[in-house]
């Protein structure tokens, strides 16, 4: 009597799991381990290419909004720091040109390289953001209305994400930042990649 | 182990091999028993660990010692708490931060005597406007932590000097 119920349950769980699997695979992203990123082919099967477009933003959104990348670009003008977010400790400003105040510059504790006796990081160019390409606060919709927007994204075509994202030192940091610290999700290729794809796409937002 | 060779009050050092992981606190501490400049927190956040580093174009700026690795001070000159005073005679800030009684336990002492007088050396360079003048030395020692709470009385130290020769410092 009991067996004559558990196949339609059975069936109607075997069904579900079917679409779930369905879905998933048109939102690769959405099952991508954390930690990682995924690929700009697993969003293939997303036939709607602005859909596309906006899937692949939104998985590059897991580095945008990563402390490692969220720590400098905050919203006011001191930095955050670790992967708590903290305000930065000594309270430090951007100063005029992004580097420090005349009486404590970036460059007097981070040095040319990660220093992790110190757990102190490092890097030849370490600077803030400019104020006007703050993302602290702001949805990825937000985020990347500003990214395409060259009055607030250092004046770069949105063509040019894919070298900054996918090459630029200091962004490239945010893979090695030495002892202590999360390293952003993925590589900075596969970052770089997921750029490419989305400007190819049509740079769409996601909403 | 790599090579370091600098300047510290006026005195070469170096070159000698020291450990890549080695801080610069250390270095002045253990190494060459300079001990005026202080280990607190350990992480650049209390900046009683701060020297002055003497930059080619005539600048100065405070470095933490405790987060940076002594050769990250290759080739660099710099002063510590001990190169203040000349042939024993105290410098106008010293006096003032005594005459203030603007340490109690003093630990931080050394990094607030290097800021101010860091500040010192830049105002004489660009002068500010009176007007200005709270602000920037609030900004100036705004890093460093007294543990005292001995915060007014260092900035009144710093400011009499100042005030005390404003065509010096002062617009």
């Amino acid at each position: 009597m009991k067996s004559g119920w558990r196949f339609p349950i059975l069936a109607s769980v075997a069904a579900l799991i079917g679409i779930l699997i369905g879905a998933s695979t048109a939102y690769a992203a959405a099952a991508t381990p954390a930690g990682t990123l995924a690929a700009p082919e697993s969003f293939s099967s997303i036939a709607d290419p602005d859909k596309r477009s906006a899937a692949l933003f939104t998985e590059l959104g897991k580095v945008l909004t990563h402390p490692r990348c969220m720590n400098c670009h905050p919203a006011g003008d001191r930095p955050r720091q670790g992967d708590q977010r903290r305000l930065h400790q000594p309270p430090v400003a951007r100063g005029a040109d992004g580097q420090g105040l005349e009486s404590m510059r970036c460059s007097s504790c981070h040095q040319g390289a990660n220093f992790d006796p110190g757990r102190m990081p490092g890097n030849p160019i370490w600077h803030l953001a400019p104020r006007e390409m703050g993302w602290e606060g702001k949805t990825l919709g937000e985020i990347c209305a500003q990214m395409k927007d060259p009055a607030r994204n250092g004046g770069r075509p949105v063509a040019d994400l894919v070298s900054h994202i996918g090459s630029d030192a200091l962004v490239g940091w945010a893979w090695a930042p030495g002892a202590g610290r999360q390293p952003a999700p993925g590589t900075q290729k596969q970052a770089g990649a997921l750029v490419d794809a989305w400007v190819k796409t049509g740079a769409v937002c996601p909403q | 182990m790599t090579a370091l060779a600098l300047t510290i009050n006026g005195r070469a050092y170096g070159p000698t091999e020291v450990r890549d992981d080695l801080t610069m606190n250390d270095f002045l501490r253990e190494f060459l028993g300079l001990t005026g400049t202080k280990f607190g927190c350990g992480a650049a956040q209390c900046l009683s660990c701060a020297v002055i580093v003497d930059n080619p174009d005539g600048t100065s700026v405070t470095n933490p010692t405790c987060i940076i690795p002594a050769v990250g001070f290759n080739g660099k000159v710099i002063r510590t708490v001990e190169g203040h005073a000349k042939d024993g005679e105290l410098t106008a800030l010293q006096k003032s931060f005594i005459g203030h009684f603007a340490f109690q336990c003093g630990y931080c002492t050394p990094g607030f005597l290097n800021e101010g007088q860091v500040l010192l050396e830049r105002l004489a360079r660009k002068p500010v406007a009176r007007a200005d003048l709270e602000k920037t030395i609030g900004e100036a020692l705004d890093g460093h932590l007294c543990r005292c709470t001995g915060y007014i009385k260092y900035h009144e130290a710093v400011r009499d000097v100042i005030l005390a020769d404003p065509k010096r410092y002062l617009i």
